[in-house]
């Protein structure tokens, strides 16, 4: 079993690559651009063989990789491939991408299922860079400025995200006394490593950088704004679960650190309605559901939080679910996006069920699959205040998904045509599967989904969403009009930041000059000469 | 350790800087078409020597050396190869070749005409610069490698100025000037150094220097030279328009391999020369002016118009990095001191390539669009998909994104940093490296995006594939194993100099 685990892992990343190559021959081109839906398969059966079982870690030779496969990274790769095949095939039965695209599409899968599945600091960081960085060609290679500025926000961000991320691998990797580079053991040496609080501080914002962490969050809204709809549903659902992985990995397991706790399960919940509150602000679905994801989330980094107060081990495990049920979720509400827009008014009460049941999922609806992740999320806000914050965060998100619905009905424009037919046709089954998945994969991974069924423990989850839908149905029977936010809130003031900071080019260009005159290079090298002798005859 | 006997294999020490001589003679007394063939006829070889160097080095597992004349040093002269000269040597051969290869259209001689001033000399002038490098590479012995450090500077400046236009000779001026300054500074500590310890070799220095005054002066001004001649931010003065203003395959020899030569003398004076003294605080004041290099080199290069400025700039920061080996490696015998070391080499190799790969780009681009300004480069990458690509995995090694030789160069850099308590180094490594994504962004994200380009002459597919193969080399490094990092190390003196 393991050898095959072993051999279906390496396919993971070889399969894509595979195709990527093929990429450069221009016959091949078109053809394996139109087969890279089967690209993902190898993590899909992966992913669903290593859900169960023990951690799995392979060292490639010559590389110098290491590939690891534990059930928390596992659950994540498997619904993450499933996504990725299911959008590629439709979008390339549709209409035909042209190559920068498809070339975009392909590093950025490849990094997806990469993350899940590195096993070591270097190719850890290879993979983050390739879900992060390509994914800029897949909504910014066009002449419209909003587009193009949302990819360099992105952009911004994804590349100071690798920064700050650099650092804190290079002080992880300085902190393991045998100079061994894989994850399992530099996790192993953190707690008693000097550099253990900088690291940290390090990661939290690096991998906040990608999961919209307040006060990172202004990016987001831009980019799913700016995004088509199947790019926006992929980079919500699988994309963002690189940061999810990388906090699961990279954040110590079973070590109580009190003050690292609180203040991600601060910052977590801060993020959770800081999301639905903007959220409200805004019209556009697609904006709405990227101010959901900000407060998902932030959810997930309160639980990492609480679970580090408290020194769980089991953590991973629960947001991994979490996070399982956010993808599937988060990506059909997208699509539903497009289907809405295309069906137009010709509208079944069937369709509208499901879609009421797909944006209620997130906020814990009984029955869905988001009743099983809150669940799943239960050990870590059990009680207390945080198990007030976490029933404030769903009535929060009921109340936003409530107003999403609500502004399905103006579709932004160009949504009908972006949308895949094939997704389309087929939006009730991509619903009824976001909504069941979670159900088939609980019990296989040792959760009791028949404590979902309870009747206390509906009674539980009905009680915040039903509170979220009236009072989201009483703002709109008010007629509240919110203050006008601009997309990405923050984000304005950090692009007025960025443009004063552009001031000091002719600063700079000023001092070149200067110093590139004769004179001033003849009396630089004369400083040089004399400060290189005061130091060494200074002594020291 | 024994300095005066030749070792096996020291022979091809000679070879190696015979090839190029001779080829220099044979292309005088031949003249003509004839210059042509007999440099690319030589690289080949030299690319094979240079590798049986390598082996021999590798084998040995310690440098190998020739004395001329069998007279051991002081009174003869010693050729020495250790780790690092050995790759270098590799790395100036095959730059070398594939900027040979590249300039064949632009310098062929002209049917018809039986000697072209332009051709003879930039296919001379090119096996000079070989030359140089290979005797700065091996030379033992201060004095030989300034006549190289000269050889280096006199055949590197008619490269600039080779297509006549005014301001290229104005540039070249320039860069001579300033480079004759450096030559002298260099000069007057070499005799400072004859004058203290009655020797100019390298292995014999470092066992009889003193911290005296006379040694720091000497230190100083030959450093001083060297910087000048590297143009490290402050004395940059002369880099960013000769390397923007000569034609591409000089450019990328220029900038990928001629301040190389340079630096190269500078490790050879603190670490092999001075490593008994105490030279942190020298250490920290290079490291500092290549900070500065990192952080005003790459704002500058956001604000070019023109692509081959923009990548001298880039040129100006990346040097920078290249001084941070001096904090970074000083250390002796502490461990992260031979990350440091590593890195400051990985660097020098990844920058040589990259940065060549880069200027050859820039000039198919050039060529084939008729103009290199950045602002027009919309839609560019349709047209020439393979020059974008070469440029994008340059840039990537630029950025220190992996794999790449830069993103090793950088982790090292970052590790020797931390683990050594120096903190400030880290903040120019990964400001730099921000600064670096905005130019690869700038030259990137229009040429990706839609728009029309109409290309004035096809570009030449050979052109084209020899950059993507120097990037290509880049990229290869960022897979370099421990063993490559352990070949460097070879012959490196590690007297602990902190208590």
């Amino acid at each position: 079993m393991n050898d095959l685990l072993s051999i279906l892992l390496v396919a993971s990343l070889a399969a894509p690559l595979a195709l990527l190559g093929a990429c450069f021959v221009k016959r091949w081109r078109q053809r394996a651009l139109a087969l890279q839906w089967l690209a993902p398969i190898p993590s899909l059966a992966a992913g669903l063989i290593g859900m169960t079982g023990a951690p799995l870690s392979r060292d490639l030779p010559v590389l110098g990789f290491t590939l690891y496969l534990d059930p928390p990274g596992a659950l994540l790769l498997a619904v993450a491939a499933a996504l990725w095949i299911v959008v590629s095939a439709a979008l390339w039965r549709a209409r035909r991408p042209d190559g920068r695209f498809g070339v975009s599409w392909l590093l950025t899968m490849t990094g997806n299922i990469g993350v899940f599945i590195a096993g070591d600091l270097v190719s850890f960081y290879l993979v983050y860079a390739l879900v992060s960085i390509p994914a800029y060609g897949l909504f910014a290679f066009s002449n419209d400025s909003e587009q193009k500025r949302a990819g360099a926000v992105y952009l911004a961000f994804a590349i100071l995200g690798e920064a700050v991320l650099l650092l804190a691998f290079v002080m992880l990797q300085a902190g393991e006394p045998h100079a061994s580079a894989r994850i399992v053991d530099v996790m192993g040496a953190l707690p008693a490593s000097p550099w253990r609080d900088a690291a940290l501080g390090l990661i939290i914002a690096g991998f906040g950088m990608k999961i919209g962490m307040v006060p990172f969050n202004g990016w987001m809204p831009l980019n799913y704004k700016a995004a088509p709809i199947p790019v926006a549903a992929l980079l919500s659902g699988a994309g963002v679960k690189a940061g999810v992985i990388g906090l699961i990995r990279f954040l110590p397991h079973g070590v109580t650190l009190e003050g690292w706790g609180v203040a991600l399960a601060a910052i977590g919940f801060l993020s959770a309605y800081y999301g639905v509150v903007f959220g409200l602000t805004q019209r556009n679905p697609k904006v709405i559901l990227a101010y959901s994801s900000i407060s998902q989330m932030g959810v997930i980094t309160a639980a990492l939080g609480t679970a580090l107060l408290a020194g769980h081990a089991d953590a991973s495990f629960n947001v991994a679910f979490y996070s399982a049920n956010h993808l599937l979720v988060k990506a059909a509400l997208f699509l539903t996006i497009g289907a809405f827009a295309t069906r137009g008014t010709r509208l079944s009460p069937v369709w509208f069920a499901l879609a009421v049941a797909l944006a209620l999922s997130l906020a814990g609806l009984p029955l869905t699959g988001g009743a099983l992740a809150k669940l799943a999320m239960k050990p870590q806000f059990d009680g207390g205040t945080v198990g007030l914050l976490a029933t404030l965060s769903s009535i929060g998100t009921a109340l936003l998904m409530t107003h999403f619905l609500g502004c399905l009905a103006e579709p932004p424009s160009g949504a009908a045509e972006e949308c895949p037919s094939g997704l389309v046709r087929s939006w009730p089954a991509v619903a009824l599967a976001a909504l069941l998945v979670p159900w088939a994969f609980y019990e296989g991974v040792g959760g009791d989904a028949s404590k979902a069924l309870h009747f206390g423990e509906i009674l539980d989850g009905l009680w915040p969403v039903v509170i979220g839908v009236v009072l989201a149905l009483a703002l709109r029977r008010m007629a509240w009009s919110p203050p006008d936010v601009p997309v990405g809130d923050s984000i304005v003031f950090a692009e007025r930041a960025y443009l004063r900071l552009l001031n000091v080019g002719p600063v700079f260009e000023g001092l070149d000059a200067r110093l590139r005159q004769w004179p001033a290079a003849g009396l630089s090298l004369l400083l040089i000469i004399l400060s290189l002798l005061t130091a060494g005859v200074s002594g020291r | 350790m024994e300095l005066g006997t030749s070792t096996p294999g020291g022979y091809l020490l000679v070879l190696a800087i015979l090839l190029p001589l001779a080829g220099i003679m044979l292309s005088f007394t031949l003249g003509g078409r004839n210059a042509e063939r007999v440099a690319l006829g030589s690289t080949p070889f030299g690319i094979v020597l240079a590798c049986a160097i390598a082996f021999e080095v590798g084998q040995a597992g310690k440098p190998i050396v020739y004395t001329i004349g069998g007279l051991p040093p002081p009174l003869g002269i010693a050729l020495r190869a250790d780790g690092i000269s050995a790759v270098m040597l590799v790395a100036a051969a095959v730059i070398l070749a594939a900027a040979a290869f590249y300039a064949r259209s632009k310098f062929a001689t002209p049917d018809g005409v039986r000697e072209s001033r332009s051709a003879l000399t930039f296919w001379i002038m090119l096996q000079a610069i070989w030359a140089a490098l290979i005797i700065i590479f091996v030379g033992g012995d201060l004095f030989n490698l300034y006549v190289a450090l000269e050889l280096l500077t006199f055949a590197a400046v008619p490269l600039v100025c080779i297509d006549g236009r005014p301001e290229t000779l104005v540039a070249a001026l320039r860069y001579l000037l300033f480079a004759l300054f450096g030559s002298i500074c260099y000069l007057l500590g070499v005799a400072l150094f004859y004058g203290a310890h009655g020797t100019i070799d390298i292995s014999l220095l470092a066992q009889r220097v003193q911290p005296t005054p006379v040694v720091w002066m000497a230190a100083a001004l030959m450093t001083a030279g060297l910087l000048a001649k590297t143009a490290l931010f402050p004395v940059h003065l002369w880099l960013p328009p000769a390397h923007a203003n000569a034609p591409a395959a000089a450019s990328a020899v220029l900038s990928g391999l001629v301040v190389k030569g340079s630096f190269f003398l500078t490790l050879r004076l603190w670490f092999f020369v001075l490593p008994a003294l105490h030279t942190e605080t020298a250490a920290v004041i290079l490291g500092g002016l290549g900070s500065a290099a990192v952080i005003v080199g790459s704002v500058m290069a956001l604000g070019q118009a023109r692509l081959k400025l923009l990548v001298a700039y880039s040129t100006v920061a990346q040097i920078g990095y290249l001084f941070l080996v001096f904090p970074l490696a000083s250390g002796g015998a502490q461990t992260w001191s031979a990350a440091g070391w590593s890195a400051g080499l990985m660097q020098v190799l990844a920058h040589a390539f990259a940065k060549a790969g880069m200027f050859l780009s820039a000039g198919v681009l050039a060529e084939a669009l008729g103009h290199d300004r950045i602002g027009n480069l919309r839609g560019a990458a349709r047209v020439l998909p393979l020059t974008f690509l070469t440029i994008a995995l340059g840039g990537l090694s630029l950025m220190g994104l992996p794999p790449s030789g830069g993103f090793n160069a950088k982790w090292l850099m970052l590790q020797a940093a931390v683990a050594s308590g120096q903190w400030f180094w880290t903040l120019p490594i990964l400001v730099g490296g921000l600064l670096a994504a905005g130019y690869v962004y700038r030259i990137l994200a229009p040429a990706l995006s839609d728009g029309q380009v109409s290309l004035k002459v096809t570009p030449m597919r050979s052109q084209e594939v020899i950059a993507l193969a120097l990037t290509m080399a880049a990229i290869v490094l960022g897979f370099a194993p421990q063993a490559f990092l352990d070949f460097l190390e070879i012959g490196r003196p590690v007297t602990a100099s902190s208590p």
